[in-house]
């Protein structure tokens, strides 16, 4: 068919009467780093739920990695879950009480079985190798962040996709979390989808498209 | 009647076919095949030899395969368990050889033929004209061919995740074997097992005080002999028939469990090598199902052992008296017939003392007195049925062949004369083997040994 990793087209969520997203059409070439923009409300995260196999559509077509999701049942869902996508959000979502290294041992439990070794260099490539031990509460954002990114790309994801992974942190910090970012996607060729409200994060990307009220009003292609 | 007699032997013979198929995946039609051949052979062998020879020893042939069978079974178990635990023990040529159309072949063939023989067994009584041969035959045949596809049909169906190990398959096929053949009394393996255990357990002792000499010895403390009086109570033989019956299986799924897995270290990204990792435990994990079965088949037949569904003739006995000589003189012939081969008993009453017997044509024509009692249980008494006497206390089936023999729960012998005008017994030996048996059985706590 083609490279795209993502393909939607008249995709479609609503709410009752609200339109949280509006027919949608879609592509992003695999290996791609698009940003998403667009005010509060505009459906970036409904997109990004649709995508990462968290909710289905109410209509339209979406194909991730050449599955489509609209045919897969829950445990085929689920699986896509575990196998195909890594997603940070703005909050981190880890367990309070478990180390950093454990955190990350469960989406491998989670995935297939833990491998404590893996997480430890897994941590050690997002520069946390002497964090192992501390748990979320003891770790600055940035940290808590890339320990989310390690554990997001732990099970070697196809899709990475960040819904306001930067929105709580300070600048030093977002700068330190998108260049880890870029330095994996150069690794590991993953794809990246991420929702930012700041333009400066989203120049990180390759391309921008801006959502209004569920609509896709405009596309911009940064130059590198 | 006869149909709902066969049909758990059926589904037994079914589940067999069925995992025998899961078993050897790669040899359906072979294992289909033989499977009919060999249940077709295995019910006509088994009608003739229960035909052409006398008494039970077709019943002991018979019996003595399952036996085989299930020895089969512990030699594949600590097979299983050694090459699991032992290091860099190679296991290839096995591999190869449960995967040749020859060891499908036989193991379905032997398997067919038991199950057979074992059906064979239900069947009443017919004789073996040429005639009833080809009919047995021919039903046979269809059946055979009817729950071969049949469970052909049902295995396509289950989940292909749901693989056996070569062990496992001989374990739940062993099981299976044995809940079809503990339902008819003369093929139970568990009874006389136990049985067989306690005997064991008995003499060892005995040739041990005996060689040791230690009832004589100072120095054992009388409390010692609450523990070696263990040893000869029925629980002895019960947990050690126990032990035996079910430790094969259970070293099958130790072997299961442990079964070491594929090696994935040659992969270098993370997540796949754990994916693969996960699916070998899982696959492990379900492999584990079908021993864990053959576990509760296992139960059912021990079960099924302990509490046989089946009546007993039990007569009331007959009070007896002695002569003046002392001796109590039975006539062969008189409202009953001594030798019909069914239990008669009696009651001897003199002086307030009683003792309870009976007579017994065995299978050999061998006439026996016993009491109505054993040396280690409550005297309950004994009822029969089919070829055996069972002991109403412990439950132990003891085949007509050793009714007469001392040891364990036989019946006690009693020496007799026979003469013209009937069996002789002396009445005082009679009163005091009674008195020392009970005496020995109910003394100190209630409900004997
Ligand atoms: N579970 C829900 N039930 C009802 N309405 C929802 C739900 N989730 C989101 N919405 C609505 O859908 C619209 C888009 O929401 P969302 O995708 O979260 O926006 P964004 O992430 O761009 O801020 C909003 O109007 C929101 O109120
Ligand atoms: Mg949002």
């Amino acid at each position: 068919m083609s490279d795209n990793i993502i393909e939607t087209s008249g995709l479609t969520r609503s709410y009752g009467d609200i339109c949280a997203l509006k027919p949608l059409d879609l592509h992003v070439p695999e290996g791609e780093w698009l940003s998403v923009m667009g005010h509060s409300g505009s459906g970036k995260s409904t997109l990004m739920n649709l995508v990462g196999g968290l909710d289905r559509p109410s209509a339209g077509s979406l194909r991730v990695g050449g599955a489509d999701l609209l045919a897969l049942s829950e445990d085929g869902l689920a699986r896509f879950r575990r196998e195909s996508v890594g997603i940070i959000f703005q909050q981190h979502h880890m367990v309070p009480y478990l180390t950093a290294v454990e955190n990350v041992m469960m989406a491998q439990y989670f995935h297939s079985v833990p491998d404590e070794a893996e997480a430890r260099t897994a941590l050690e490539r997002v520069g946390l190798g002497h964090r192992l031990k501390n748990r979320p509460g003891e770790l600055s954002g940035g940290e808590q962040q890339r320990v989310c990114i390690a554990r997001a790309i732990i099970n070697s994801p196809k899709l990475l996709l960040g819904d306001e992974p930067t929105g709580n942190l300070d600048h030093k910090s977002t700068v330190m979390v998108m260049e880890l970012l870029k330095e994996l996607r150069a690794e590991e060729r993953f794809t990246i989808i991420m929702v930012t409200h700041n333009q400066e994060v989203a120049a990180w990307g390759d391309r921008t498209i801006y959502l209004d009220d569920g609509v896709l009003v405009r596309e911009e292609r940064m130059s590198s | 009647m006869i149909a709902v007699k066969l049909i758990p032997h059926l589904l037994s013979w079914f589940g067999i076919v069925l995992i025998l198929l899961r078993g050897f995946p790669k040899r359906r039609s072979v294992v289909i095949a033989t499977s009919i051949a060999g249940f077709v052979i295995g019910v006509v062998g088994a009608f003739l030899l229960l035909r052409v020879l006398t008494g039970s020893v077709g019943f002991v042939i018979i019996t003595s395969v399952l036996g085989m069978c299930f020895l089969f079974l512990w030699g594949v178990s600590v097979a299983a368990i050694y090459s699991r635990a032992g290091r860099g023990v190679t296991t290839g040529w096995g591999v190869r050889l449960v995967s040749t159309p020859l060891c499908a072949g036989s193991v379905t063939a032997i398997s067919g033929i038991v199950a057979g023989a074992v059906c064979s067994c239900t069947l009443p009584a017919m004789d073996s004209t040429l005639m009833n041969l080809a009919m047995l035959g021919s039903i046979s045949g269809a059946l055979a061919y009817v729950l071969a596809y049949a469970a052909l049909a049902v295995e396509k169906r289950i989940s292909h995740s749901f693989t056996v190990s070569p062990s496992g398959m001989i374990s739940a096929v062993v099981a299976l074997q044995l809940f079809s053949s503990s339902s008819i009394i003369r093929l139970d393996l568990f009874s006389p097992l136990s049985m067989k255990v306690m005997k064991f357990a008995h003499d060892f002792v005995h040739q041990f005080m005996e060689s040791m000499l230690i009832p004589d010895h100072v120095f054992v403390w009388s409390y010692l002999w609450r523990y070696i009086g263990l040893l000869f109570g029925k629980e002895i033989g019960f947990w050690g028939g126990m032990f035996i019956w079910f430790t094969p299986v259970l070293l099958v799924m130790c072997a299961v469990q442990y079964e070491r897995l594929p090696s994935v270290a040659h992969i270098r990204q993370g997540a796949e090598r754990r994916k693969l990792l996960a699916a070998a435990i899982r696959q492990r994990r379900l492999r584990l199902v079908v021993p864990f079965i053959a576990l509760l088949i296992f139960t059912a037949a021990a079960y099924q052992s302990c509490y046989p569904n089946v009546e007993y003739w039990d007569p009331k006995p007959i009070v007896v008296t002695a002569t003046s000589s002392g001796e109590i003189i039975i006539p062969m012939k008189s409202d009953i017939d001594l030798e019909d081969g069914k239990l008669h008993k009696f009651l001897f009453k003199q002086g307030g003392k009683e003792a309870r017997f009976f007579v017994l044509l065995g299978p050999a024509a061998k006439l026996t007195v016993d009491l109505d009692a054993c040396a280690i249980c409550k005297p309950d008494g004994y009822g029969q049925a089919d070829g055996t006497v069972i002991c109403y206390y412990c439950k132990t089936l003891i085949p007509l062949e050793t009714v007469g023999k001392p040891g364990g729960c036989n019946p006690v012998p009693i020496t007799f004369t026979e003469k013209k005008d009937g069996v002789h017994i002396d009445a005082l030996t009679l009163i005091n083997e009674w008195t020392n048996t009970v005496q020995s059985t109910t003394k100190g706590k209630e409900g004997g040994k």
